[in-house]
C-alpha cells in the first residue's frame, strides 16, 4: 500500500470504536485536559489542549458516524478533513503527547483521551503524516532488531563483559527457564550497567533465567509511531521467543512503552492470549523482596526522590512497589510534589524523545519536571524507565542542574548482600 | 306603494310593531359589533328586504340544529325574522312530503338560481360514493353539489356542516366531511356548534339581508362578531381562575362556591363562541352558569379532543404508550444507524492494508 489522505481518513475510521465515540459525544468543552498537558502548562498556547490535538478525527466521527454529522456532509456543510490539515495535526499528535495519559486522568467524564492519540496515530501513519524520525526508529527495529540499530552482537558483547565483571554466567536461549529477561535499546547503548546488575540479582535471589538471540528488545516504536500492523510483528518477536523457550514470565524492561506494549497491547496487537506472563522488572523486584528473597545491606544516605514513568503509574499501575523497594536501600528518600499516579511527564516518551525537532518544545516542557525538582532540592534522582532517565538527563544538562540519574535496578544491585 | 312581500310588510302583519323591530335591529347591530350609527341602516334594508329563497338541506344530523333554532323562545324575533325568509325546503319544517317536496326544492333552485341561499346542517358522507345518507334515492354529496351550483352562498350550520362533527369521530366509519371540504367555488360560512346559538344563526342572516354579503370570518370561516373571542375570555368565573381557585370535584366547596371548572376539564380558554356573552335559553344561562364545563362543541374535533372531564393542560392521548412507540421507534432507528455504521467498519476492517516497513522508509 501507498500512504494518501483517503488511506489515513479510512485508517481512522476503522480505528473509531465504540468508546471512541462515547468520548467524543460525552466531551462537554471544559477544557481541564488542558491544565493536565505539560506542553499547555509550559506553554499557554491553546493548541496544546489535548482534546484539540484531536479534532480532525473528531470531525471525522461527527461527519461519519452521527445522525446530524451525516446529514451535514451530505448537504454540504461540513469542512472535510484535508491533507493539509493533518499536515498541520502532526506536530500535536506527535510532537506534543508524550501519551502519559494525565490528561484521560483528569477528565471530568472519563474520556480516554491518550487512547484516542493512540489510535488517531494509526491514521496519521497511514496518511503520510508521522515523523520521519520515528518512521526510521521503526524500520530499524523492523529490519535490524531494535530502534537504535542495535543487533544481537551488540548484546552479545555486552553480556560476556558482564560475565567477566560479575564472574557469573548469563544464559542465553535457555529452554525452560522461569523468566525470559528483554532489555530496551537505551539500555544496551546507554545504560548497559543493567545487564550485570540483573545478573547479580537474579543469582542473588535464585532466579531461573535466560536471554534470548531472538526477541532481546523490547521498545516499540511501531506502537510510538501509531502503526498497530508494525508494532504487532515487533512484539510478535518476543512472543515467538518466549513460546520457543517456553518461559513462564517475560520481564519488561526498564522502559514505559515496552512495558505497555507487552503487558497491555501485545495479546489485542497479535489477536490472541499470551502462554506466559509478563512482569516489569521492578514487580518482579518488589516480589522477591516481598518473598525474602531479595536481601540488601547498607543503606544509601543520599537526598534522593523517584521519578515515575508515566505508563508504570497511569497506565501499569505500578506505585507502590519501586518506593518499597527503595526505602530499603535509602535512608533519605523524598517524594517530588505530585508523586505516583499524579506525577508530571519527563516530557520525552510516546516517541517524542526521538524527535529531533522536537527538541526545543520538549526542553521548554521540561521546565515543569524542573519545578518538581527545584522544589525539593535532591541530589539524586531515580527512575526505572530508561527512556525517562535520558530525557532527564538531557533537560538536567539544558538548564545547568546537577542532579544525577540513576536507574532502581541497578541502585539495589549495588546494595545487595554479600552471600554467605 | 308599499310592497307586500318585504319584512317589514310581513312583521306587521304578525302584530310585531316598528319599535319591536327597532330593539331587534339594534340588538343585531351590537351583537355583530357593528358601529351603533349601523342600526338605522340595518333597520331600513331589512324593512325593504325581499324575502330571500332559503334551501335547507339536512344530512347526517341529529336536527340539533334545527331544534335549537326553532325552540328560540316564541315569540322571540329569532322565530319570526325565519319567518321573514322564504325556507323553500326543509325536511322538518315542511308540510309537503315525497315528490311535492322534491319538487318545491327544484322549483327554487331554477327559479332563484344564483340567489338562493343554502343553508346544510350536518355532516357529508363520502365513502364508498357517499351511499351511507341518501335523500329521495340521491346520495347527499349529490344533492349538496347540486345544490350549490346555484347557491349565493352557503351556510354551514352546526359544527357537523361545518367542521364535520360527530359523524366524522374517529374511526370516521362513512368518511364524512364537512361542507367546506366538498364545496371549494362558493362563499361559505361556517356557524359552528353543537349546536349553534339560535341568534348567531339568524345574526349572520340579518347581516345578508342587510349588506347583501357575509360578514368578516375568522380562519375557520366563523362569523368574527360571534367567534372572535374565547368562552374563557368572557367567562364570569375568570376571576377565579385568574386567582388560581377551581372546583376539584363537582361537588366540593370550590364549586359549590362557583370557582373556575378548568381542572375539571373545561374547554373554555380554547373554544371561540359567543355563549359567555348572547347565552342560551332566552339569556338564561349557558352551561358554565350550569355548572358544568365548556365541552368545546364550536370547536373542530372537539369530538375526539380527550376526555371532557381531563384539564386542557393534560395530555389528551396515552402519553405512555407514545413515548413507549417513540421509544421503540428511536432504538429501532438507531439499531439501524448503528448497523450501517457497523457495516462501514467492518468493509473498511475487511479492505484494511498491512502498513509494512515499506511504506515508512524514507
Amino acid at each position: 500500500m501507498t500512504t494518501s489522505l483517503q488511506g489515513g481518513i479510512n485508517r481512522m475510521m476503522e480505528q473509531i470504536d465504540g468508546p471512541i465515540a462515547t468520548f467524543f459525544s460525552s466531551c462537554v468543552h471544559c477544557g481541564l485536559c488542558a491544565d493536565a498537558c505539560l506542553f499547555y502548562t509550559e506553554t499557554q498556547n491553546p493548541k496544546y489542549t489535548p482534546i484539540h490535538k484531536l479534532e480532525p478525527m473528531r470531525r471525522l466521527w461527527q461527519q461519519e458516524f452521527t445522525f446530524w454529522g451525516k446529514l451535514m456532509s451530505r448537504l454540504g456543510l461540513s469542512k472535510p478533513v484535508t491533507d493539509a490539515e493533518l499536515a498541520a495535526w502532526e506536530p500535536l499528535v506527535y510532537d506534543s503527547c508524550t501519551m502519559c495519559g494525565r490528561c484521560s486522568l483528569a477528565c471530568p467524564v472519563g474520556n480516554d483521551i491518550v487512547y484516542m492519540v493512540r489510535k488517531m496515530r494509526e491514521g496519521m501513519v497511514v496518511s503520510g503524516h508521522a515523523p520521519d524520525d520515528i518512521k526510521g526508529a521503526t524500520q530499524r527495529a523492523i529490519e535490524l532488531g531494535g530502534p537504535m540499530g542495535i543487533t544481537f552482537a551488540t548484546l552479545q558483547a555486552h553480556i560476556k563483559h558482564a560475565e567477566k565483571e560479575t564472574g557469573l554466567t548469563i544464559p542465553v536461549d535457555q529452554i525452560g527457564a522461569d523468566y525470559m529477561m528483554v532489555l530496551s535499546s537505551a539500555e544496551i547503548a546507554d545504560f548497559s550497567e543493567i545487564i550485570p546488575a540483573v545478573t547479580r540479582i537474579f543469582d542473588h535471589a535464585k532466579v531461573s533465567w535466560t536471554f534470548a538471540s531472538d526477541g532481546f528488545e523490547g521498545t516499540n516504536s511501531g506502537m510510538q509511531l501509531g502503526s498497530s500492523d508494525l508494532a504487532a510483528e515487533l512484539v510478535g518477536r518476543l512472543v515467538k521467543a518466549a513460546e520457543r523457550l517456553k518461559v513462564k514470565y517475560v520481564i519488561s524492561p526498564e522502559c514505559g512503552h515496552a512495558y505497555t506494549a507487552l503487558r497491555w497491547e501485545g495479546p489485542n496487537l497479535i489477536g490472541r492470549p499470551y502462554p506466559f506472563k509478563v512482569v516489569h522488572i521492578i514487580e518482579l523486584l518488589d516480589e522477591l523482596r516481598a518473598a525474602g528473597r531479595l536481601r540488601t545491606e547498607g543503606m544509601d544516605d543520599t537526598r534522593l526522590t523517584f521519578h515515575d514513568p508515566c505508563q508504570m503509574v497511569r497506565r501499569g499501575g505500578v506505585v507502590e512497589q519501586p518506593r518499597k523497594l527503595l526505602k530499603q536501600v535509602a535512608s533519605n528518600f523524598v517524594e517530588m510534589p505530585n508523586p505516583g499516579v499524579q506525577n508530571w511527564c519527563c516530557g520525552g516518551g510516546g516517541g517524542v524523545s526521538a524527535i529531533e525537532r522536537a527538541e526545543p518544545l520538549r526542553q521548554v516542557a521540561f521546565k515543569r519536571k524542573k519545578s518538581q525538582l527545584d522544589a525539593i532540592n535532591v541530589n539524586t534522582i531515580v527512575t526505572s524507565c530508561s527512556n525517562c532517565r535520558n530525557v532527564l538527563q538531557d533537560g538536567l544538562e539544558h538548564y545547568h542542574m546537577p542532579q544525577q540519574v540513576v536507574g532502581l535496578t541497578e541502585l539495589i544491585a549495588e546494595h545487595l548482600a554479600e552471600k554467605k | 306603494m308599499k310592497d307586500h312581500d318585504t319584512l317589514e310588510h310581513r312583521l306587521t302583519q304578525q302584530g310585531i310593531s316598528r319599535r319591536s323591530f327597532l330593539k331587534f335591529c339594534t340588538a343585531m347591530a351590537s351583537l355583530m359589533a357593528l358601529p351603533p350609527g349601523t342600526a338605522p341602516a340595518i333597520a331600513a334594508a331589512l324593512a325593504q328586504a325581499k324575502r330571500p329563497s332559503v334551501i335547507w338541506l339536512s344530512f347526517q344530523e341529529c336536527t340539533g340544529c334545527t331544534e335549537s333554532l326553532t325552540r328560540s323562545h316564541s315569540p322571540t324575533l329569532e322565530s319570526l325574522i325565519f319567518d321573514m325568509i322564504s325556507l323553500d325546503y326543509h325536511h322538518t319544517l315542511q308540510a309537503a312530503s315525497g315528490f311535492a317536496a322534491e319538487k318545491s326544492r327544484e322549483d327554487a333552485m331554477k327559479d332563484f338560481y344564483g340567489k338562493y341561499l343554502l343553508l346544510v346542517d350536518g355532516s357529508i358522507p363520502t365513502k364508498d360514493n357517499g351511499i351511507y345518507s341518501t335523500i329521495a334515492g340521491r346520495t347527499n354529496l349529490d344533492l349538496l353539489q347540486e345544490a350549490a351550483k346555484g347557491a349565493a352562498a352557503i351556510v354551514a350550520v352546526g359544527s357537523c356542516a361545518a367542521f364535520g362533527g360527530l359523524p366524522m369521530a374517529k374511526p370516521n366509519p362513512t368518511g364524512a366531511a364537512p361542507v367546506s371540504d366538498l364545496i371549494k367555488d362558493k362563499p361559505i360560512i361556517n356557524i359552528s356548534g353543537c349546536p349553534p346559538i339560535p341568534s348567531v344563526i339568524t345574526g349572520v342572516l340579518a347581516h345578508y339581508l342587510t349588506f347583501g354579503e357575509l360578514p368578516a370570518l375568522d380562519e375557520l370561516g366563523r362569523p368574527k362578531a360571534f367567534y372572535g373571542e374565547t368562552i374563557h375570555d368572557r367567562c364570569y368565573r375568570r376571576p377565579f381562575y385568574d386567582q388560581g381557585k377551581f372546583a376539584k370535584t363537582f361537588d366540593d366547596e370550590g364549586a359549590r362556591n362557583g370557582w373556575c371548572l378548568y381542572e375539571l376539564g373545561c374547554k373554555g380558554p380554547t373554544t371561540h363562541n359567543a355563549c359567555a356573552t348572547t347565552k342560551w335559553n332566552g339569556g338564561a344561562g349557558f352551561p358554565i352558569e350550569a355548572g358544568h364545563g365548556c365541552l368545546g362543541c364550536s370547536e373542530p374535533n372537539f369530538w375526539d379532543a380527550g376526555s371532557f372531564y381531563t384539564p386542557l393542560a393534560a395530555p389528551t392521548s396515552n402519553i405512555g404508550a407514545i413515548a413507549g412507540a417513540a421509544a421503540l421507534a428511536g432504538a429501532a432507528a438507531a439499531v439501524a444507524l448503528s448497523a450501517a455504521d457497523r457495516a462501514k467498519k467492518k468493509s473498511l476492517q475487511q479492505t484494511h492494508e498491512k502498513l509494512t516497513v515499506k511504506d515508512i522508509s524514507n
